[in-house]
């Protein structure tokens, strides 16, 4: 009787089971330090993440859930269809997404196309992911420097705390960017402690908050930079609607005043 | 006691003045001030001059001082009386952004209008205010003030007083568009596709008529400054206070006439004293 060939090596389920802890393991302990934590994997964060990973930033986003890209796998209710505005269609152009003119100034694309080629774009700058991984509190030093974050697993925070008391643990950083949306976990992390007063977000008003959004787009407190939906509840600015340009040339800004704080120089070029 | 010219009896109620300063803050697109000027001073024979940035001539310790000042009076819940707060320190650079480039062209935060008015009368008239000279701020900023009626903020396309406001982005949000228009926003028509089906029914940012239109908004600061009443309630005057663009449109480029009966007659009067 013939013996049938398998079409996968043979491995036991220990070695699978090592392989993981060991390369999850030793990604975790090089990014317990990094140059830069991002608090948020949708747009505005990868965007972030992607532009300053290019430019050999050592760069960690943390992310509550599971899938990476927040809500740009779909447009307005429900519709996997994600709208830009000029000039966010240059980014789509830059990322390799495909999108079509709707009317002067207004494109569309498909959104787990748009997100996918997004995530793959910081992925293959570098970006280090820690998924399923919720902020907890912010780590300060002298002057009220932002300089990491207390992180843990979501499924910690989802559960009874009787069964569940698990204490979190630190993450440092030279920058830590909030991307987390209208949330603004960390920014409202420093509300609580009274170091900054947010005004929270304002009505829609699509037209004008994403040129608001992007030019007030910056770091809100010593070593905390703020992106994306973030930005509009920190400041009090005109909520966005379900159109993603704001959110990519938010993350674009945010790259760029990282990199120009950790080197003015070479930001320059 | 000499005798009044009937018309004038209650009319002129402060000085006529001698200039009108035609001042102008952030990038205003098409607008022509020269063109507005040469009309005020055509309609009433009072000279303008156009004064550029109304910033420029201000020291960096009172433009960061004006900055502080305009990031405390954005009004966040139009629901909601303004409150005062502290500004954050990137509210307060985006403000001296702002201001420190005359072709900023960002607008889109709703400030409290009456406080803008006063926090630009302080810059420009330092020592109190001078009746001498009618000035008028154009400015691409939004403002608004509260309407006791419905209990919220509106935004405003003039806003009188000493100085005169006029913002050419009220001009566009104020009035309102037709009803039919933010019906369909209402179900999620984008509004790109909205403003090319309702093309010329309102004013658009950029529109070319802005000029035309903002010399009726002009002559109502003046008269403002000169009456204390800006507003006629003849629609086919360009002293109509209009609420709808629709309004807009027809008492600035479309009326029968350009100054109704009395109006026309208390410009001749003014026109006669220079």
């Amino acid at each position: 009787m013939a013996v049938k060939k398998h079409i996968f090596t043979p491995v036991s389920e220990k070695e699978v089971t090592r392989a993981i802890v060991d390369a999850f393991a030793r990604q975790f302990i090089e990014y317990v330090e990094s140059d830069c934590l991002i608090i948020g994997g949708g747009p505005s964060g990868l965007m972030v993440g992607r532009d300053i990973a290019l430019k050999g930033v050592k760069t960690l986003i943390v992310e509550r859930n599971n899938y990476i890209g927040g809500g740009f796998w779909i447009g307005g209710y429900l519709m996997n269809k994600v709208t830009v505005r000029e000039p966010g269609q240059k980014i789509l152009e830059e990322l390799g997404i495909p999108y079509e003119k709707v009317v002067k100034g207004l494109y569309v694309a498909d959104g787990p196309h748009a997100c996918s080629k997004l995530i793959a774009a910081a992925c293959d700058a570098g970006v280090k992911f820690a998924n399923m991984t919720i902020f907890d509190d912010v780590v300060m030093r002298e002057g009220n420097r932002v300089c990491g974050a207390v992180v843990n697993w979501t499924p910690v925070n989802a559960l009874p705390r009787e069964i569940t008391c698990v204490d979190p643990i630190a993450l440092e950083a030279k920058f830590v960017v909030d991307s987390t949306g209208h949330d603004a976990c960390v920014v409202k992390k420093l509300e609580e402690r009274g170091l900054l007063k947010t005004a929270g977000f304002g009505a829609m008003w699509v037209e004008q908050s994403e040129d608001l959004v992007v030019e007030h787009t910056g770091e809100a407190h010593p070593g905390l930079i703020v992106t994306g939906m973030a930005v509009a509840t920190t400041y009090g600015l005109p909520r966005m609607g379900p159109t993603f340009g704001g959110m990519l040339l938010s993350g674009r800004k945010g790259a760029q005043v990282i990199l120009q704080k950790m080197n003015p120089v070479v930001a320059k070029r | 006691m000499q005798q009044q010219c009937e018309g004038e009896v209650n009319d002129f109620i402060r000085p006529i003045p001698s200039t009108i300063d035609l001042y102008e803050e952030g990038d205003l697109g098409s607008l022509d001030i020269t063109k507005i000027g040469e009309y005020l001073e055509e309609k009433t024979h009072i000279p303008f001059r156009t004064r550029g940035d109304i910033y420029k001539r201000f020291s960096k310790k009172r433009i960061e001082e004006v900055s502080k000042e305009l990031a405390r009076i954005k009004v966040r819940d139009p629901g909601k009386r303004f409150v005062s707060g502290v500004p954050l320190q990137g509210e307060v650079d985006y403000e001296k952004r702002r201001i420190g480039d005359p072709s900023w062209k960002i607008f889109g935060i709703l400030y409290e209008g009456v406080h803008y008015q006063k926090i630009i009368s302080d810059l420009v008239f330092k020592g109190g205010v001078v009746f001498k000279y009618c000035l008028l701020l154009f400015t691409n900023q939004l403002f608004g003030t509260w309407d006791r009626n419905n209990n919220r903020y509106h935004a405003r396309a003039s806003l009188y007083g000493f100085p005169n406001l006029i913002s050419i982005t009220g001009l566009v949000e104020a009035p309102a568009k037709p009803k039919e228009f933010y019906l369909k926003k209402q179900i999620g028509t984008p509004v790109e596709w909205l403003k090319e089906e309702y093309q010329g029914t309102f004013l658009d940012h950029g529109d070319l008529r802005t000029t035309d239109v903002l010399k009726g908004y002009a002559m109502q600061a003046l008269l403002f400054h000169i009456t204390g009443d800006p507003f006629c309630e003849d629609r086919d005057c360009r002293f109509f206070n209009s609420h709808w663009q629709e309004e807009v449109l027809h008492s600035q480029l479309d009326s029968q006439y350009e100054f109704c009966p009395r109006h026309e007659k208390i410009l001749k009067g003014l026109r006669e004293r220079q």
